[in-house]
C-alpha cells in the first residue's frame, strides 16, 4: 500500500521525531511511504481567521502536491480535517472542487488510518509509564475520530492510561485564538493543565501537535513535570 | 435595553469577566450541571441523533415556508379573538404596545421572561409612558431590581451569588431574611403575588407559536408565565418571527428537545399553550389578546447562508458547552445573546461595527455545534463571519492583514516555505533559551504571555527524510 | 380583532427567500420518527409504573386508588397537607366519579370547599388565591414526563391548578399515554377536524420550581409548592 505522508507544518518544523515515528509505524505495517516535498501548510491559520481568498492559493498547492497519492496520511486530526474542508472552500471553482474532493476522499488521520484502513488495533509497542490522553476537538468532533486513539493506546504494553477529567473540553489552542485572545486561551489551557495535574500522570499524550504545543508550553511555564508526547511517539516505542 | 449591553470595549469586558472569580466559579459549576443534565436526558430518551435530525428538519421546513406559517398563525389568532401586529422594527413593536397600555390606562404591567422584549427594550418604553413594569421570573426580577443585564438566556442571573441577591432584596424591597435560596424565593413569591393580582396587562414572550391552531406556547418552571396569562385582563405576547412551528406534532418535538437541551428535564413544570382570548363562559385568562410578531433584523438572515441561525430554539446548550463562555461569562459578549449563538446572531441582528470581536471569541472547538439540538453549524457560521469581517467589512488591523498575506504567500510557495522553516531556528535564536522561548517577539507575544514556545528543531522532518532517501539510494 | 401590517411583512419574507408568497404548503415528510418509539407497546399498567417512577424525579407524591376508595384517599391527602380550604374543578366528572358526594361530605365535616362556578366570576379567583389546595381531573396524562395535561375551560379554571399552595390531580388510569407525542397527535387531529383547541392547555409537571439562585433547585416558586397525583385504577 502506497502512502504519502502529510507531515503538517508544525511537525515538519518543531517535532520531526513525530514524522519519523509516523513513517516507521506505517512502514512496519507494510506501507510504502513517500514524502511529496511540495507540501506546505494545510492553510487553516488563514482560513479559520477569515482570510479565505488568501488561503486558496496554498490549498491548490497542497492539492497539486498530493494529486498522485494513493493515500494521504497525516499525524493531525485538525490538519487532516482541513484537507477535507477543501471541496467546500473551493466550491466556487468546480474543477478545483473536484480535485479537492479526490484529495479529501483519500486523506486520513494517522490513528484512523491504522485502525480503519490497515485494521490494526495493536501496534505491538511497549511504553512504560502512566499517561493521560487529550482527545483534540477537531479530531473527535469534526473528523469524527473518537475511538481509534483510545483503542491503539489501550493495547500498548506497559502503558497505564488514566482518564483525563473534562477531556472533551478544548485546551484553548484554537490556532490564532491562542494569540488573538491570549488571555482567554491562557485560562483555558491553565484549566487543562490543572486537570492533567489531577491525573498525576507522567505523560500527556495528544494527537495534534498544535494542542500538544499549547498544553506542553503551559505545563512547562507552570513548572509541571509532565512530559508531553504525540501519540505517534508512544505507538512507535518498542 | 437593546441587543447591545454596556459601552466598554471588548478587551475590557473580557478582562472584567476573567477577573470575576465568583462569576467564573458559578458559571463553571452551572455548566457542569447543565451539561451532565443534558447528556443524561438525551441518553434516557434514546435515539438522540434522530431527534436532532428531526428537530433540524422541522426548523428548516418552517424557515423555508415562514411567510405561509406566519399567515396561518395570524388567521388562527384572529379567529380566536386575538389581534396580531406585525412589527418590522423594535420601534414599531414598542409603539404598538405602548398604545395598548395607554388605551387601557394601564398602571402596572407584569411580565414573564422574554428575550425578545429585552432585545427591543420594551420595559424602558413602557416605563417612559408611566407604567410600572414588573419582571416576574425570579432571575429577571433580581436583575431588574439590581438594574443589571442578563448573562445567560435561560438562567439570566447566573452571575450573581445569594449574598448579592439578599443585598438587592434588602435595599430595594426591605427584605430582612437570610441568604437561603428557599427563603429568598419565598420572599419573591409573596412580593410578586400581589403584582400578578393587580396588573392590568400581562406581557409574555413566546417559545413557539403553533401555526395550525394559533397557540402561543410558553415553557417555564416557576409558574409565573401562567400567572401572567391567567390573571390580568389583557395579554400581550411578543415573539421573534422565527419562533413558530407548523403543527402540534412539530411542537411536541421541539419542546422535547428544548427542555432536555436546556435543563435536562423531560418537560419543564409548565408547558402552557394559550390560544386567543378566554371564552365567554370562562372566568380567568385575558379578555383581550395581542400577538406582536417582531422582525427587527431577522428577515435579513432569511435566504442567506446564515439562515440556520434562525433555527435556534434558545435552549442555551451551546452556551453551556462553550469553554470560552465558562471563563469570560455572559456580560463579556456585550450582547443580551451571549455564547456561541450570541456570537453568531448578534452581528447579524445588530451589525458588525459593535460586535466584530465576537466571532473570534471561539477556538472553533465545535462543542457548540455538537451540543445544538437542532444541529446549527455554529462554528462554521463563526468562520463565515470572520470571512465577512475580513473580506467585506475590512475591519481587521493592517498588521494582521500583512501577516496573513505573508502566510498565504508562504503556504503557496514551497520554496518560501522551505527557506523560512530552515531559517526559523536561527531567526528565533536571540529569544531562545534551553530550546524554548519564554518571551517572544511580535506576533509571538500573545502566545508567550501565557505559555512557552518551543524552538524550531535543529533538523526539520524533510531534512531527515531527504537524508534517509539518499542513504537508501546508495 | 384585527391583523396589522401583515402583507408587507410577509411579502418581504418571501422576497428574502427568493420567491413569491406561498399560498399552500404540503405537509412535509420527515426522515425519522423517534418520538413514536418511546414506550411503544406499553400497557396501561406499565405506564402507571413509569409515571410512579417519574413522580420521584418531579417532587410529586404518587397515590394509587380506585373509585370506591377515592374519597378516602383524597381525605388522607388533605389531612396530610393539613389543608381545609379547597377549590375544585366542576363538571360532569365530579358526579360520574362520586367526587361530588365526597365534597359534600367534606363540607359537612367543616372543610371550606369551593367548586369552580362560571357564574361566580372573580369570586372563583379570590377563593383560589386563598385556598390551600386545588383539585382537578387530568384530561391526558403523560407517563414519560409525569405530566398532567389540562384543557382549561369553564369547569376547570386556570387558577385552580395555579394559585393554591398544593396541586392535587386526579388521574383516571385511562388518561395515561406514553408521552407528549400522543397528546399532540390528539390535538392535531381535533384541529384538523375543525374542533378548536381550548383557550389554555396546561401541561403541568409537578410543583413549580426554579434554579435561578446559584443553580439551587427551589421547589415551589410562583405556582404550587407541593403536588400529589392520585391514580384511579378503574376509570
Amino acid at each position: 500500500m502506497k502512502v504519502s505522508l502529510f507531515i503538517t507544518c508544525l511537525c515538519d518544523t518543531f517535532t520531526p521525531e513525530v514524522g519519523k515515528d509516523t513513517v516507521e509505524l506505517l512502514e512496519r505495517f507494510g506501507c510504502e511511504v513517500d514524502f511529496p516535498a511540495g507540501q506546505t501548510c494545510c492553510g487553516q491559520p488563514a482560513y479559520n481567521s477569515g482570510y479565505k481568498s488568501e488561503s486558496i492559493k496554498g490549498l491548490k498547492q497542497m492539492i497539486k502536491t498530493f494529486e498522485q497519492a494513493e493515500y494521504v496520511v497525516g499525524p493531525s486530526g485538525s490538519c487532516v480535517h482541513m484537507l477535507k474542508e477543501y471541496p467546500k472552500v473551493l466550491a466556487d471553482e468546480p474543477e478545483w472542487a473536484e480535485r479537492a474532493r479526490k484529495l479529501s476522499g483519500k486523506t486520513f488521520e494517522l490513528t484512523q488510518f491504522l485502525v480503519d484502513v490497515l485494521k490494526v488495533e495493536d501496534v505491538g509497542s511497549t511504553f512504560t509509564g502512566t499517561a493521560t490522553y487529550h482527545p483534540s476537538c477537531h479530531m473527535t468532533r469534526l473528523l469524527g475520530v473518537k475511538d481509534a486513539p483510545r483503542i491503539l493506546l489501550e493495547n500498548v504494553k506497559g502503558l497505564n492510561l488514566i482518564d483525563l477529567p473534562m477531556k472533551e473540553d478544548c485546551c484553548g489552542f484554537g490556532g490564532t485564538f491562542a494569540v488573538k485572545n491570549s488571555h482567554i486561551s491562557g485560562q483555558m489551557v491553565q484549566e487543562k493543565a490543572e486537570h492533567i495535574e489531577e491525573t498525576q500522570a507522567d505523560y500527556l499524550i495528544g494527537g495534534d501537535m498544535g494542542c500538544v504545543m499549547n498544553m506542553g508550553g503551559r505545563l512547562r511555564r507552570n513548572g509541571q513535570e509532565v512530559k508531553f508526547l504525540h501519540i505517534a511517539q508512544v505507538l512507535n516505542t518498542q | 435595553m437593546s441587543i447591545k449591553i454596556g459601552h466598554k470595549p471588548y478587551a475590557e469586558r473580557i478582562q472584567d469577566g476573567l477577573n470575576n472569580s465568583f462569576m467564573r466559579k458559578a458559571v463553571s459549576s452551572a455548566q457542569g450541571r447543565f451539561r451532565s443534565g443534558r447528556l443524561k436526558a438525551a441518553e434516557e430518551l434514546g435515539d438522540w441523533e434522530d431527534w436532532r435530525t428531526l428537530g433540524e428538519e422541522i426548523r428548516s421546513h418552517t424557515m423555508e415556508n415562514l411567510d405561509y406559517y406566519l399567515h396561518q398563525l395570524s388567521e388562527q389568532v384572529e379567529k380566536r379573538g386575538g389581534t396580531v401586529f406585525f412589527a418590522e422594527t423594535a420601534k414599531e413593536a414598542n409603539e404598538y404596545i405602548q398604545e395598548i397600555a395607554k388605551k387601557k390606562q394601564a398602571k402596572k404591567v407584569v411580565k414573564s421572561k422574554s428575550m425578545v422584549t429585552e432585545e427591543i427594550g420594551l420595559n424602558e418604553t413602557l416605563e417612559k409612558s408611566g407604567c410600572e413594569v414588573v419582571e416576574s421570573d425570579l432571575g429577571e426580577w433580581i436583575l431588574q431590581l439590581d438594574e443589571d443585564p442578563p448573562s445567560h438566556i435561560v438562567t439570566p442571573a447566573l452571575h450573581k451569588n445569594k449574598e448579592q441577591i439578599r443585598e438587592t432584596f434588602r435595599k430595594k424591597k426591605g427584605y430582612t431574611g437570610s441568604d437561603d435560596p428557599v427563603e429568598l424565593a419565598a420572599f419573591a413569591r409573596e412580593q410578586l403575588r400581589q403584582d400578578f393580582l393587580e396588573a392590568d396587562i400581562g406581557v409574555t414572550g413566546c417559545n413557539f407559536a403553533v401555526a395550525e391552531s394559533g397557540a402561543i406556547t410558553l415553557v417555564t418552571n416557576e409558574g409565573n408565565a401562567r400567572m401572567v396569562t391567567s390573571l390580568p385582563d389583557t395579554q400581550i405576547s411578543v415573539m421573534g418571527m422565527e419562533r413558530i412551528v407548523p403543527t402540534w406534532e412539530d411542537l411536541e418535538v421541539v419542546v422535547s428537545l428544548l427542555t432536555r437541551a436546556a435543563v435536562g428535564q423531560k418537560l419543564t413544570s409548565y408547558i402552557t399553550a394559550l390560544t386567543g382570548t378566554r371564552l365567554e363562559d370562562e372566568v380567568d385568562g385575558p379578555e383581550d389578546f395581542h400577538l406582536v410578531i417582531v422582525d427587527n433584523g431577522r428577515s435579513k438572515i432569511l435566504g442567506t447562508e446564515f439562515q440556520s441561525a434562525l433555527h435556534c430554539i434558545r435552549c442555551a446548550a451551546c452556551i453551556n458547552a462553550c469553554p470560552v463562555y465558562r471563563h469570560v461569562g455572559g456580560h463579556s459578549y456585550g450582547s443580551i445573546y451571549p455564547g456561541p449563538i450570541g456570537a453568531v446572531l448578534t452581528p447579524l441582528l445588530d451589525g458588525y461595527e459593535d460586535h466584530k470581536d465576537l466571532p473570534y471569541a471561539s477556538t472553533l472547538c465545535a462543542a457548540c455545534t455538537e451540543a445544538c439540538p437542532v444541529k446549527i453549524p455554529l462554528h462554521e457560521h463563526l468562520i463565515r463571519h470572520r470571512e465577512i469581517i475580513v473580506e467585506q467589512e475590512k475591519m481587521t488591523t493592517t498588521s494582521e492583514k500583512i501577516m496573513m498575506k505573508g502566510f498565504a504567500k508562504w503556504a503557496s510557495t514551497p520554496a518560501a516555505y522551505k527557506l523560512s522553516t530552515k531559517m526559523a531556528r536561527t531567526t528565533l535564536k536571540p529569544w531562545t533559551k534551553d530550546d524554548y522561548i519564554e518571551k517572544g517577539p511580535g506576533p509571538m507575544k500573545g502566545w508567550t504571555e501565557q505559555r512557552d514556545f518551543p524552538a524550531p528543531s535543529k533538523e526539520r522532518f524533510r531534512d531527515w527524510y531527504q537524508k534517509r532517501e539518499q542513504r537508501s539510494d546508495h | 380583532m384585527a391583523i396589522h401590517n401583515r402583507e408587507a411583512f410577509l411579502d418581504n419574507l418571501a422576497g428574502q427567500l427568493g420567491r413569491s408568497r406561498k399560498i399552500k404548503v404540503e405537509s412535509p415528510h420527515y426522515s425519522v420518527h423517534p418520538q413514536e418509539r418511546v414506550f411503544q407497546g406499553a400497557t396501561q399498567d406499565e405506564l402507571v409504573e413509569k409515571l410512579e417512577d417519574q413522580c420521584k424525579v418531579i417532587h410529586t407524591s404518587f397515590m394509587r386508588t380506585d373509585l370506591e376508595r377515592l374519597g378516602e384517599t383524597l381525605r388522607s391527602v388533605l389531612l396530610n397537607y393539613d389543608v381545609t380550604k379547597v377549590v375544585g374543578a366542576s363538571g360532569p366528572r365530579n358526579d360520574e366519579t362520586g367526587l361530588s358526594n365526597v365534597y359534600t361530605e367534606l363540607q359537612a365535616e367543616g372543610y371550606d370547599i369551593h367548586i369552580w362556578d362560571k357564574n361566580k366570576g372573580q369570586e372563583n379567583i379570590t377563593f383560589a388565591e386563598q385556598a390551600g389546595a386545588g383539585i382537578v381531573f387530568s384530561d391526558l396524562t403523560l407517563a414519560e414526563s409525569g405530566t398532567v395535561a389540562l384543557f382549561n375551560d369553564r369547569y376547570n379554571g386556570r387558577s385552580i391548578s395555579l394559585l393554591p399552595e398544593t396541586f392535587i390531580a386526579i388521574i383516571p388510569k385511562s388518561t395515561l399515554v406514553p408521552r407528549m407525542t400522543q397528546a399532540s397527535q390528539l390535538i392535531h387531529e381535533e384541529e384538523k377536524k375543525g374542533n378548536p383547541i381550548s383557550s389554555c392547555v396546561s401541561f403541568v409537571t409537578g410543583p413549580s420550581n426554579s434554579a435561578d439562585i446559584e443553580m439551587n433547585l427551589i421547589v415551589g416558586v410562583h405556582g404550587p409548592v407541593k403536588a400529589t397525583y392520585i391514580i384511579v385504577d378503574d376509570i
